[in-house]
């Protein structure tokens, strides 16, 4: 057989198996990575009643809310602290901003600790020591007839 | 039928000798013998199995090689545990957040042998890692990963990693408030990254939050892919074993090399014994536990990883805030990027401790620093710990109990 014969041969093999292996990895690739760009639409939800929250601390909200976890629809519960001042309300979400532990309330010291890595919040929710990098994310709220609703994903 | 001549030998070849010998003679009863091969010739012309089998046996062991090296033929055991009884329980497993904690439940309470085997599993785990980190700080001090052993090292610093995505992956299986919490903060940490965080954090759980998708990821990870890479992995590690021998001690004695049959054989089958004996021990004497129900919604739980991931925990308490990257990323991928690097770094002719110092102190002290935050780590007091209450139920998951 000829050098450029064998050489030929060599690249078209080449060719077919980067076809090969390129038709098994992209699509696969595709599937598993489409979660990365999935981002949820945000709306409203309500999650409680004004007259519920009491004034001058936080409260933790357990709602529920229909969601698509992969391949089915639950009724997922979630939790949240509604800190009510007055008329004023605020979310504040329980996921610790350092690894995502839940942070507890207390109501004496009115702080919000994480049993974790042991950071601790403010009751508004920033930082006060610890190794979070940033305030307890607050969600927007607005309160419509009574009812506190929930700017979330939905 | 035609026959190729044979060549002229004058005796009868032995079954030694036979492994490595064209089996050809002009004896003629052994022509006949060959002619109408018994069960075992007729597989050894095939496979070649006396070869295999006495090239492996006859491995020259250097003198001085003895009870610290049969810590890799006791990991391979104890892998090969892990495989089996994963391969059980995954009959009874069911890969859902509806039915991962039941169906673990069920292999706990109600399988006849179920507390045992899932114990074999979960403790099997705990003295995998054990094996590893021992066998690879054999390979350390010894400095066996030296020319031309590089690759046997690089090859092994990937199963040890391969061990360690193992743990994490088969953590959340039993769907229980340790194992949703421990991903919870586990995945987190893969959000820390910078750019690229967030991303990642969807990829790893398959969506915003550990939910079903992260079952099945972690599932398909466990049962399938690191299977795979481990396998295939201990196959090119197995093989380079072979093919540069054992390192032997630091500073070559004199004599002649034994063959590994029937003194390390030995040596490895006392320390298989006692592995596997102890392993058996734990599994009918500490039962596998099952907390509650994985529960999102509840506040009063505080995750706590298995023990050998308790420094790297340890090590995220005390960074102040803003420092997590070097807890979560940098520290990490440093200490494993020098063991990928180690036989690279170390520059030295001999594997003598004392003439390589800087990497005998480096080593010596990474290893305190994980051992003291690991222990800091098991002092410590847990954190209150609550079951859920009874009245709580979670995400469709309830106890049926």
């Amino acid at each position: 057989m000829s050098p450029g014969r064998r050489k030929m041969l060599g690249a078209i093999v080449a060719v077919i198996n980067v076809g090969i292996v390129g038709a098994i990895v992209g699509p696969v690739m595709g599937f598993v990575t489409s979660p990365m760009n999935q981002r949820g639409k945000k709306g409203w939800v309500k999650i409680a009643r004004i007259e519920e929250i009491p004034d001058g601390r936080a409260t933790e909200i357990r709602y529920s809310m229909r969601t698509k976890d992969g391949y089915h629809v639950v009724d997922r519960e979630y939790s949240i602290y509604v800190r009510r001042d007055g008329e004023q309300v605020m979310c504040i979400d329980p996921a610790c901003t350092h690894l995502g532990c839940r942070v507890e309330y207390q109501v004496d010291r009115d702080r919000f600790l994480c049993p974790c890595h042991g950071g601790v919040f403010d009751k508004h929710g920033g930082v006060v020591s610890g190794p979070p990098p940033k305030g307890l994310i607050r969600h927007l709220v607005k309160v419509e007839g009574g009812n506190i609703l929930l700017h979330r994903e939905v | 039928m035609a026959r190729t001549p044979l060549p002229i030998k004058e005796h009868t070849i032995s079954p030694e000798e036979r492994a490595d010998e064209t089996r050809v003679t002009t004896h003629p009863e052994e022509e006949l013998r060959l002619a109408r091969p018994s069960l075992r010739d007729w597989l050894d012309l095939r496979l070649g199995w006396y070869g295999f089998v006495r090239k492996n046996l006859d491995e020259p062991m250097p003198p001085g090689v003895g009870w610290w090296q049969t810590l890799g033929n006791l990991l391979m055991t104890l892998l090969a545990f892990q495989f089996i009884t994963g391969f059980a329980l995954a009959m009874y497993y069911s890969a859902s957040p509806e039915t991962a904690y039941d169906s673990v439940k069920h292999i706990n309470t109600e399988v006849p042998l179920g507390n045992f085997v899932r114990g074999l599993h979960v403790w099997g785990s705990t003295l995998i890692v054990m094996a590893v980190v021992a066998h690879t700080l054999r390979v350390f001090f010894w400095g066996s990963y030296k020319k031309p052993r590089e690759l046997t090292w690089l090859v092994g610093v990937f199963i040890f990693q391969v061990i360690l995505a193992f743990s994490f992956t088969g953590y959340l299986l039993p769907w229980d408030q340790k194992a949703y919490w421990a991903t919870v903060v586990g995945t987190r940490i893969a959000a820390t990254i910078p750019f690229v965080g967030d991303a990642l954090l969807y990829l790893v759980r398959g969506g915003a939050e550990v939910g079903s998708l992260t079952l099945t990821r972690f599932y398909a990870l466990h049962v399938m892919a690191l299977p795979a890479a481990l396998i295939g992995l201990m196959g090119i590690h197995l093989y380079l074993v072979r093919r540069h021998h054992i390192a032997g001690p630091v500073l070559p004695r004199r004599g002649k090399p034994v063959p590994f049959y029937p003194d390390q054989l030995f040596k490895d089958a006392v320390v298989q014994l006692v592995g596997v004996g102890f392993l058996v021990y734990l599994a009918l004497a500490f039962k596998p536990a099952l907390e509650a129900v994985a529960n999102p919604t509840q506040v009063e739980f505080a995750p706590r990883p298995e023990w050998y991931f308790l420094g790297l925990y340890e090590l995220l308490k005390i960074m102040p805030s803003g420092w997590e990257l070097v807890a979560t990323f940098v520290v990490p991928t440093g200490v494993t990027l020098g063991m990928i690097f180690l036989p690279w770094l170390d520059r030295s002719e001999s594997r003598h401790p004392a003439r390589r110092q800087w990497v005998i102190v480096t080593g010596i002290g990474i290893i305190l620093m994980i051992g003291l935050l690991t222990l800091k780590g098991i002092l410590e007091t847990p954190p209150p710990h609550h079951s859920a209450p009874a009245d709580l139920k979670a995400t469709k998951t309830s106890d049926s109990s």
